[in-house]
């Protein structure tokens, strides 16, 4: 049984708006908040790392927000560390959870050491002097962040990749064992998003941190997720905020469908076999594939992309089969006129020439 | 990539860079301040030899009673008057740079030392009340008690005005403009009060105005430098803070820091340091915005541990070569002090910025 460190219960999150509630009592009702996501029960485990999702304004940033405790949750409980939230003062909750937010800090004389310093600040003493032990776990945070190279360079002459890894270590140097992250690969290329989220699958496994981050991409955090937090806007509500949350293993959401149903309802296709999206799911016809292993999933990605459905169905009309000949792919396209060998980069071409064929004989599902 | 962490200083190709800035440039600055002050001294209308000078400081004399009252009694108090303000009003301006994270914010930013103007303007411009004019006839313009308390008062009124406001304000940003618009209200009621005044009240203001390091003498040095101090003692404990605020207030707070705790503690200080200055001495421009920038450069630092003590050192130096320029020494006349300090600071501060070119990059 995994140590529970957050526990979040029947939280509710939103804003209580002052205008809501001066409104609200002029019209001699009830004060009113805008009530952002509720009903959320959630919990995180020492050493695990939690990817938070949700398209924008689902609330992602609120749920953040309150769970660090900058904001007041509107109903419900939210525990660290065994404590309530709202029991801990400022100072304890500093020392149970530290935060990456998207503020840029860009002050100019601030050397990358003397930042992460400053995570230091809820341990030392009134002049913030930092003993041989604060100095220890700075310097340990710097060089598990693989950060050491530029510490003493300024933060404002570092790249953005750079940068984020400087904030993971000042997050590290305040020694917490919870840690949210704000899309700390938002602006990042695509090798140091993958350094970012290694980093921290490695903190979590290392050392037992707790890691909540939110995020947009989804591909990387269904490979680097232990478990996936969505927050999925409901079209059709009928009670609630209009929020659901979805919690769960990432390969357990995408076996019982409940992933590709959160993105169904808005409007996109999330394909269970691949773990990605459909960009098109207007077909314009179906083409049946025969084949296994890496071609015919890159000769499916293909013909998808081209806007063709495809079916491992051998008695359509229209077929492709592919084999492997000694590495090489072979592509053999069946049909009444045509038929032959082909490479991948003409496919596009015969199924054009094939085309008003397809859309007659196969559009039916 | 990781490894454990060593402890090899020097010995690595990339040593562990230092926390704290060399110590020699801090003994230098107070070289450089007891320098100055020395000059200060020496330098003025009246030619005193810099050997009598220090015999006199040392309490042997030096055999010319008129030497000796004019360094004792004039010198002296105005060299620590210099030193005194030349702290006050840098650690006051880098207090509200950082505060406010912005390069342009200064003691006067919030109106303080507007609200200590208007005090005075109404002690000055109060045409309906004779009397009050003549008090202050009678006890000569530059360190009066009567103007000292009235610019204190005005200070205090202003600062309680935008404290009321600072704990109701979330964003520092709309607390500086704010502030700003605070001062504005501030200088247009004195200009609205100076179109109504008498044409010698009016100047009275103005010489006021003009700034004054000298005057202020016995008790009143004392009580001004008790003041500074209890200013510059709740700063120097605000360093810390100070230092977190350097991320922004978001990070501030989720380190556990009281954004508003800090913000009540800045002002209460900036409001002592600046509001005390601008009574006894004048509102003195540009050593507020100007000291702070030299002080970081000079230490590539941000650590305000390290920016306050300097910053006091440098503010001392500015405001006591201000004060020996504004001597024109070896003439009979001397310069407005507040006219020296922007003439002289603005070159060297352009300079600074010239050189540096990482001024712009010191603020988000």
């Amino acid at each position: 049984m995994k140590k529970e460190i957050l526990q979040i219960d029947d939280l509710s999150i939103g804003y209580q708006s002052c205008s809501l509630a001066k409104e609200a009592k002029k019209h001699g009702r009830k004060i009113r908040s805008k009530v952002v996501a509720d009903k959320l029960f959630l919990d995180l485990a020492e050493g695990e790392l939690v990817c938070l999702l949700g398209p924008n304004g689902s609330g992602k940033s609120t749920l953040m927000r309150t769970i660090a405790g900058v904001q007041k949750p509107l109903g419900g409980h939210v525990t660290l560390g065994g404590r309530p939230l709202e029991r801990l003062s400022a100072k304890e909750t500093a020392r149970l959870l530290s935060l990456v937010l998207t503020d840029r800090v860009m002050t100019g004389n601030l050397s990358v050491y003397a930042l992460v310093a400053l995570g230091r600040y809820p341990y030392t003493g009134w002049m913030g002097s930092l003993s041989a032990d604060d100095e220890t776990v700075v310097r340990t945070a710097i060089e598990t962040t693989g950060t050491r190279r530029f510490a003493h360079r300024h933060i404002g002459d570092l790249s953005d990749g750079e940068r984020q890894k400087v904030m993971i270590a000042r997050a590290l140097a305040q020694d917490t064992p919870v840690i949210l992250l704000d899309e700390p690969t938002a602006h990042l290329d695509l090798p140091n998003r993958i350094e970012v989220v290694r980093l921290l699958k490695q903190l979590a496994r290392e050392q037992k941190k707790s890691i909540v981050m939110s995020t947009h991409e989804l591909d990387l955090a269904l490979q680097a997720a232990d478990r996936i937090w969505l927050m999925s806007p409901e079209n059709e509500s009928v009670t609630g905020s209009g929020v659901e949350m979805i919690s769960g293993m990432p390969e357990e959401l995408i076996l019982d469908g409940r992933l590709e149903k959160a993105f169904k309802r808005n409007g996109f296709e999330f394909d269970r076999t691949s773990g990605s999206f459909r960009i098109h799911h207007q077909y314009k016809g179906s083409v049946g594939l025969v084949g296994e292993g890496m071609l015919a999933y890159w000769t499916k990605r293909a013909l998808e992309r081209i806007g063709y459905r495809v079916i491992d169905d051998a008695s359509l009309p229209f077929r492709i089969e592919v084999s492997d000949e000694r590495g090489c792919g072979l592509w053999h396209c069946f049909d009444d006129e045509c038929r032959g060998a082909v490479e991948i980069r003409d496919i596009c071409g015969v199924i054009n020439h094939v085309k008003p064929k397809l859309s007659v004989s196969t559009n039916a599902p | 990539m990781i490894s454990q962490p060593t402890d090899t200083p020097g010995g690595s190709a990339h040593p562990w860079p230092l926390l704290f800035p060399r110590s020699s440039l801090i003994i230098l600055l107070f070289v450089f301040v007891l320098l100055f002050f020395l000059l200060d001294l020496v330098l003025g209308s009246v030619k005193i030899p810099p050997l009598s000078v220090i015999s006199i400081v040392l309490g042997n004399g030096s055999g010319n009673e008129a030497w000796d009252k004019i360094v004792s009694y004039i010198r002296i108090p105005k060299a620590i008057t210099a030193v005194i303000a030349g702290a006050a009003l840098a650690v006051s301006g880098l207090q509200m740079q950082t505060l406010f994270r912005n390069p342009l914010a200064g003691p006067s930013v919030l109106g303080i030392s507007a609200g200590a103007s208007l005090g005075v303007a109404m002690v000055m411009l109060a045409s309906g009340a004779a009397a009050n004019s003549f008090a202050v006839r009678q006890l000569g313009l530059g360190g009066s008690w009567l103007i000292v308390l009235a610019s204190t008062l005005g200070a205090a009124f202003i600062l309680l005005v935008v404290l009321a406001i600072a704990v109701r304000i979330k964003d520092n940003i709309v607390l500086l403009i704010v502030g700003i618009m605070v001062g504005n209200i501030t200088i247009s009621v004195i200009s609205v009060w100076q179109y109504f005044s008498e044409p010698e009240e009016i100047q009275d203001y103005l010489i006021w105005t003009f700034g004054s390091l000298g005057g202020v003498l016995g008790p009143q040095l004392l009580v001004l430098a008790i003041v500074v101090g209890l200013g510059l003692v709740i700063s120097f404990a605000a360093s810390k803070s100070l230092n977190v605020m350097l991320l922004g207030e978001n990070y501030a707070r989720s380190l556990g820091m009281s954004t508003l705790y800090v913000r009540v503690t800045t002002i209460a200080a900036t409001s002592l340091l600046a509001g005390s200055i601008t009574g006894f001495c004048g509102p003195i421009g540009f050593i507020g915005i100007a000291v702070p920038h030299l002080t970081r450069s000079m230490l590539n630092t941000s650590d305000h541990r390290f920016l306050m003590p300097c910053s006091c050192l440098v503010g001392a130096i500015l405001m006591l070569g201000c004060d020996i320029i504004a001597q024109m020494p070896g003439s009979q006349t001397t310069l407005p002090i507040n006219a020296v300090t922007a003439l002289i600071g603005s070159p060297v501060v352009i300079w600074v910025i010239m050189k540096n070119r990482n001024l712009k990059s010191s603020f988000a």
